[in-house]
């Protein structure tokens, strides 16, 4: 028997007067990777901010049901430590905050929530350098300011040592794929198998089948104006791969 | 003509001719000027009556303080061995200092004594020009003179520390000299503290000559209470191709002003300024450079970072002037503030004056609150909000340290949480 992890019903949500979300509902069990795909402006990004929490895009109505929670009463750092992870699709530059004293204090802020005790430096330098070491993450660049200067792979597999370290129990990985070449894609997608167990899950935002042919997924979902609007299995990505989102009928 | 804060105290070789006359110098000068007010040009962002009402005393004590001060307890670690030079209470700690070779450093009293270094006294900056470096001559006696001796790097780095707490309503004056022979290599940590309460202004005079091809990298920590006052002259002279750096960190003070003034003299002559600040309450920051392009192919550069909390004030004036005939020189300048409040309030005054052509000249200033993008991705990571905006603070002066050219230190700053 399945357990569910994400509960989303009839999910309405909009960016200032805009709305971007039109009733979807998606249900993840652990365990479980979906994929979702859809053209440009379809919604797949806002759908990863409002899971997230972040200002501006406003819940009108429905509801997300997270590990037996309401997750639209927390805080986006609450919805972090509660085990929500997502991995954007530009990753922030934060010039001045070093990545290796971000990590530390991530990965603190969330144990500590759990009533876990504080990592010390050096037992945190140590699990930093050995989850490093498994994703070929420079250990230099853990000296560097938080993105800063890193290249499109680079900030991807800074995201993907970032699930790595802080294991978290449901992960967005909103177009983890965009801006790396092809030996990026594939350590990161290892990466990414490797975490994979049977109580976590995995939702993934892309626009290329390849990404699904190293993590594959469960199930395929077309997100179109708002709401899903068909899902399949993972042939559905190399249906959509080969002849576009145009035979999919769009409601308006 | 009688002026606030000048005391009639006995102060040592007041009884040589040349060492009294220095101070008779300074007087006249502080005489002929006054203070400034805020209708003179460079102080009009910086109201200073409360120092000058304050009637601040001078410690007269002979020694500095007992060995149970807080100023024995030492920074330097076997791994990273300093050359530790302490004040106390405006007093110095006489002690033997352990040098390398190439690198004397002298009590200013001794010196004093000896007629060492009194051509380098007040040759650096116009008494005239800098009324609170005139009242620091009037009271010329503690201070430190170090030189280093040509084509010699000192690896260890010198440490002054300048310990006032327990400085209630005292003024202290200090005034340094620094003397960097020919290719010589030095880097110089300030570091000034005291406690949250006390009361006090530290006015320390530092007049550095860089000769040919010296390397000066001059590091200063301002971390002194919120009632406290501190107004500083750091005045430059450099020669041919020397590269003088400054890094300079403050925590703020009730009024705080921190004044470089540099003279590039000689072709090849470079000279870099970073500063980041953070002012809370009602505390006023005000860090004033004037940098003097005087002959061709001479840099400078200027990169300020602020961080302006409550109903706190700061104001950056830059000048750099570019003489006739200096061509080919560069100098640049850029403010960055972060606002956390709408009380606060920031006066930056870029003054560009260039009389010659074909050069490099910029300025630029901005201001902003705390990025809503790098906040939620914090956030998004499990920080909470409070953490996070801290992080962020500290992270917009931080980047300063990024410029440090020597990892060491850079390291012993950060572990020092200098803006916490």
């Amino acid at each position: 028997m399945s357990e569910k992890l994400l509960e989303i019903k009839d999910l309405h949500a909009s960016v200032g007067d805009k709305e971007i979300i039109k009733g979807l509902n998606l249900t993840i069990n652990k365990g479980e990777v979906h994929a979702i795909m859809g053209p440009n402006g379809a919604g797949k990004s806002s759908l990863s901010y409002v899971l997230s929490g972040k200002d501006g895009y406003n819940v009108t109505s429905g509801s997300i049901t997270f590990k037996g929670k309401d997750l639209l009463s927390l805080s986006t750092e609450e919805r972090a430590q509660a085990g929500l992870f997502l991995s954007m699709q530009l990753p922030t530059e934060i010039p001045g905050v070093v990545a290796s004293s971000f990590l530390k204090q991530s990965l603190n802020s969330i144990r500590k929530a759990h009533n876990e005790p504080e990592l010390d430096t050096i037992n945190f330098v140590k699990l930093m350098r050995a989850e490093a070491e498994k994703l070929n993450f420079p250990q230099e660049m853990l000296k560097r300011f938080v993105n800063v200067g890193f290249s499109g792979g680079e900030k991807k597999r800074f995201e993907t040592l970032q699930i790595a370290l802080l294991k978290p129990d449901f992960c967005i990985l909103d177009e983890i794929d965009s801006g790396v070449d092809v030996d990026a894609i594939k350590t990161i997608s290892e990466g990414i198998n490797n975490l994979k167990n049977n109580k976590n899950a995995f939702l993934i935002i892309t626009h290329h089948e390849q990404l699904l042919t190293q993590i594959v997924p469960d199930y395929v979902h077309i997100l179109a104006n708002g709401k899903i609007i068909k899902t399949g299995d993972k042939t559905l990505a190399s249906k959509i791969e080969k002849s576009g989102y145009t035979e999919f009928p769009q409601e308006k | 003509m009688t002026l606030p804060l000048i005391k009639s105290v006995d102060l040592f070789l007041n009884n040589k001719p040349s060492v009294f006359a220095l101070r008779e110098t300074a007087k006249k000068a502080l005489q002929k000027t006054g203070f400034p007010t805020l209708k003179t040009e460079t102080w009009k962002y910086t109201n200073i009556t409360p120092i000058l009402q304050s009637n601040f005393d001078i410690n007269t004590e002979e020694s500095s303080c007992g060995h149970d001060c807080c100023c024995h307890e030492r920074e330097a670690t076997s791994d990273f061995p300093f050359i530790e030079i302490r004040f106390c209470r405006g007093k110095l700690h006489v002690e033997e200092y352990n040098t390398p070779k190439g690198l004397s450093v002298t009590p200013l009293p001794l010196a004093l004594y000896e007629d060492d270094y009194k051509r380098y006294l007040f040759n650096s900056f116009d008494l005239e020009k800098h009324p609170f470096a005139a009242l620091n001559g009037i009271y010329l006696e503690q201070g430190i003179c170090i030189t280093v001796e040509k084509n010699t790097k000192i690896t260890s780095p010198v440490l002054i520390k300048y310990n006032q707490n327990h400085c209630e309503n005292l003024q202290t004056h200090l005034h340094n000299l620094i003397v960097m022979e020919k290719g010589s290599q030095l880097d110089l940590i300030e570091e000034i503290v005291s406690d949250d309460g006390f009361s006090h202004l530290t006015n320390i005079v530092n007049e550095l000559y860089l000769k040919a091809d010296a390397r000066l990298n001059h590091y200063k920590i301002q971390k002194e209470s919120s009632c406290a006052h501190h107004l500083s002259l750091n005045a430059v002279k450099t020669q041919t191709n020397s590269s003088y750096m400054q890094f300079y960190f403050s925590n703020g003070a009730k009024i705080s002003r921190q004044e470089t003034f540099i003279n590039l003299e000689q072709q090849g002559a470079k000279a870099e300024i970073y500063s980041a600040y953070k002012v809370k309450k009602d505390c006023l920051s005000d860090i004033t450079t004037n940098i003097n392009h005087l002959i061709k192919e001479t840099f400078s550069n200027q990169y300020a970072k602020a961080v302006l909390q409550e109903k706190s004030a700061a104001t950056f004036q830059g000048k750099i002037h570019i003489a006739p005939y200096a061509v080919k020189t560069a100098g640049t300048q850029l403010h960055k503030a972060l606002y956390l409040n709408n009380d606060a309030q920031l006066n930056c005054k870029p003054e560009l004056e260039i009389y010659a052509d074909d050069v490099k000249c910029s300025h630029g200033a901005s201001c902003g609150e705390i990025d809503k993008e790098q906040l939620f991705y914090l956030n998004s990571r499990g920080i909470n909000q409070e953490k996070a905006k801290q992080m962020l603070i500290n992270a917009h002066l931080e980047e300063i340290f990024s410029f440090i050219p020597n990892e060491k230190i850079k390291n012993y700053f950060l572990s020092k949480n200098i803006f916490s």
